[in-house]
């Protein structure tokens, strides 16, 4: 494996391996809801990737800074009130943690945390056409075949290839480490069946066209 | 078209059936292939020698110049196949274009029956090859009648032209590519880069030289926008007077007529080879999610084991106790029924009498 490569993975790995503390976290607006919080987009805050007409408040840039201001006064209060741990674990929902991991700028990996889900979108490099293509195959075939995943999702974030959603459920069904590694597995193997099947295509072709000129002598 | 092979293979099992049949068969087939081309075998039971085989297929024109039918040169290279066995009945059955009545029982006995059905089976590539052959021919005289070496556009899919310049040491044959979709331009992209190289390597120089451009060669010069408007280039061969040179020409022909189709048929097999092998690899990759569950699963029916061996050796509270209560009543009544100790069954019915404990839906009759 590239080093650079091998740099790569492990920050994810440790990236997932910090966020990926889920617990069971029901809706505080809608009972009985119990959605995964990422999903959701609750947004106060500016997140990066989310406008506003996607976002569940609907809200215009004064009431957005009145929101900021108002959230701002609420957690010095809460945090003169209570410790600092007490704090951030009721308000923790409210901000979905965003880590964006790079090796180029073909390839990045954007991690989104929230109290009960996670979600991992990755963004596969594609040197050529043929690669893109092939990507886009592949990527899109299993997509298709998401229910034999369970942490897959169907349709990618925007801007990337493919997306999972991993949930407290999933890791109490699930341990915590073998989705890390089923993960990182995934990313390793992906780019590896891809240089496989450009290299396979290549070959077959070669075959074809020399079959073809064979006839000719 | 996805059949390579010069003859027809369902032609020709019908046709070996005819000729290897003990008693005489009565046929009458009609056989479709490529969408085109269209067979019509007949063989009647009062003449068992002979069969008839009607044939339509769409012929090889010169760009908006339409076809005139069977030329006497294809006719020749016809009866050239075996002209004991294969006659062609004049005119030809409606809605064909040529008709043959086929003497089986004439096949010469110091030649193989099977490569003479093979070779009438594959009369249709015969008629196509024939066609180009002849203009070839037309296109070297009338170069040599104006000097000049414009190309002639040869039609055989209303789709698919290709292009054919005689140059003075090489026939240059020039195919415009297009494709539907875009994942087929690559792959065949991919294909022609492939071809070029391998033209270009040193083990295949004696193979004509391939050359692809996303822009259309020089020799198309001057030629409607309509025909060199593609989306996968054009893909041109340089045909030497070698290549060309006895039994290799129909060889040669044929593989130029069947080019469009040769890459067509590559294109699909190489999504089905793709898609065989993601399939492949979708349960390598649930594989790795799956493993936990399964060890998990282990672990709970190791769990669920233990369980029941315990459940075996301990009984549970209800039934201990009732058990031990079982043997004390036991026990008092054999001292009730055993033992009789005078002045004892006062004592007796007082302290050890089990009492009897009504029921709240039953009453006592007061007297």
């Amino acid at each position: 494996m590239a080093n650079t490569l091998r740099l790569y993975l492990t920050c994810i790995r440790n990236t997932l391996d910090a966020a990926m503390c889920l617990q069971n976290f029901p809706c505080q607006e809608v009972e009985r809801h119990n959605k995964p919080e990422v999903e959701l987009k609750y947004v106060y805050w500016d997140q990066p990737g989310t406008s506003a007409e996607s976002c569940r408040i609907p809200y215009c840039s004064f009431i957005k800074k009145a929101l900021n201001v108002f959230l701002t006064f609420v957690i010095v209060l809460y945090t003169c009130m209570f410790d600092c741990c007490t704090c951030i674990f009721i308000f923790f929902f409210l901000f979905i943690m965003q880590v964006l991991i790079c090796r180029n700028e073909a390839e990045k990996c954007l991690i989104e945390a929230s109290i009960n889900s996670l979600r991992i979108s990755l963004k596969v490099k594609q040197a050529d056409e043929l690669e893109n293509i092939l990507t886009k195959k592949f990527l899109r075939f299993l997509s298709m075949r998401a229910e034999a995943f369970q942490v897959l999702r169907r349709k990618p974030v925007q801007g990337y290839d493919i997306s999972f959603l991993i949930t407290n459920y999933h890791c109490e069904d699930m341990q915590k480490h073998k989705l890390i590694d089923f993960i990182v597995q995934f990313m390793e193997d992906i780019d590896k069946e891809i240089s496989e099947l450009k290299m396979s295509m290549n070959t077959r072709g070669r075959l074809v066209a020399t079959e073809f000129l064979k006839q000719f002598m | 078209m996805a059949c390579f092979e010069r003859a027809s293979p369902s032609l020709k099992k019908i046709l070996l059936k005819i000729y290897r049949a003990e008693k005489p068969l009565e046929i009458d087939h009609h056989l479709h292939e490529f969408g085109s081309v269209e067979y019509h075998i007949q063989s009647s039971v009062s003449n068992p020698h002979l069969a008839y085989l009607s044939i339509s297929m769409p012929l090889l024109s010169q760009g908006d110049l339409p076809s005139y039918g069977i030329s006497r040169y294809t006719t020749e290279m016809i009866k050239g196949i075996s002209s004991d066995v294969v006659e062609i009945v004049e005119p030809a059955k409606a809605g064909y274009q040529l008709t043959l009545r086929l003497h089986f029982a004439k096949i010469p006995r110091n030649k193989d029956p099977v490569k003479i059905i093979t070779d009438i089976s594959a009369v249709q590539a015969t008629i196509l090859s024939s066609q180009l052959k002849e203009m070839l021919r037309k296109v070297n005289y009338d170069d040599t009648h104006q000097g000049m070496h414009k190309p002639i556009k040869l039609v055989y899919h209303t789709r698919e032209p290709f292009y054919v310049s005689r140059q003075p040491q090489k026939i240059i044959t020039v195919f415009p590519m297009r494709f539907k979709e875009y994942s087929d331009v690559i792959i065949a992209t991919a294909f022609f880069q492939e071809l070029m190289d391998v033209g270009i390597s040193e083990k295949w120089a004696k193979a004509p030289p391939c050359c692809w451009s996303p822009i259309p060669p020089p020799e198309l010069r001057g030629e409607p926008f309509e025909d060199l408007s593609t989306n996968g280039g054009f893909v041109t061969f340089d045909i030497a007077p070698r290549h060309i040179k006895g039994k290799r020409l129909d060889k040669a022909v044929w593989n130029l007529l069947n080019f469009y189709a040769y890459v067509k048929y590559h294109v699909k097999c190489t999504k089905g080879f793709i898609q065989r092998r993601m399939r492949k690899r979708l349960d390598s990759l649930v594989e790795v999610l799956q493993k936990p569950n399964l060890e998990e699963d282990e672990h709970t029916k190791m769990v669920q084991g233990c369980r029941r061996t315990r459940k075996w050796v301990k009984l549970p509270k209800s039934k201990f106790l009732k058990r031990k209560c079982g043997e004390f009543i036991k026990k008092i009544k054999r001292i009730r029924f055993r033992l009789k100790i005078q002045g004892f069954l006062r004592f007796r019915q007082r302290w050890l009498k089990i009492p009897k404990f009504s029921s709240s839906m039953k009453y006592t009759k007061l007297n």
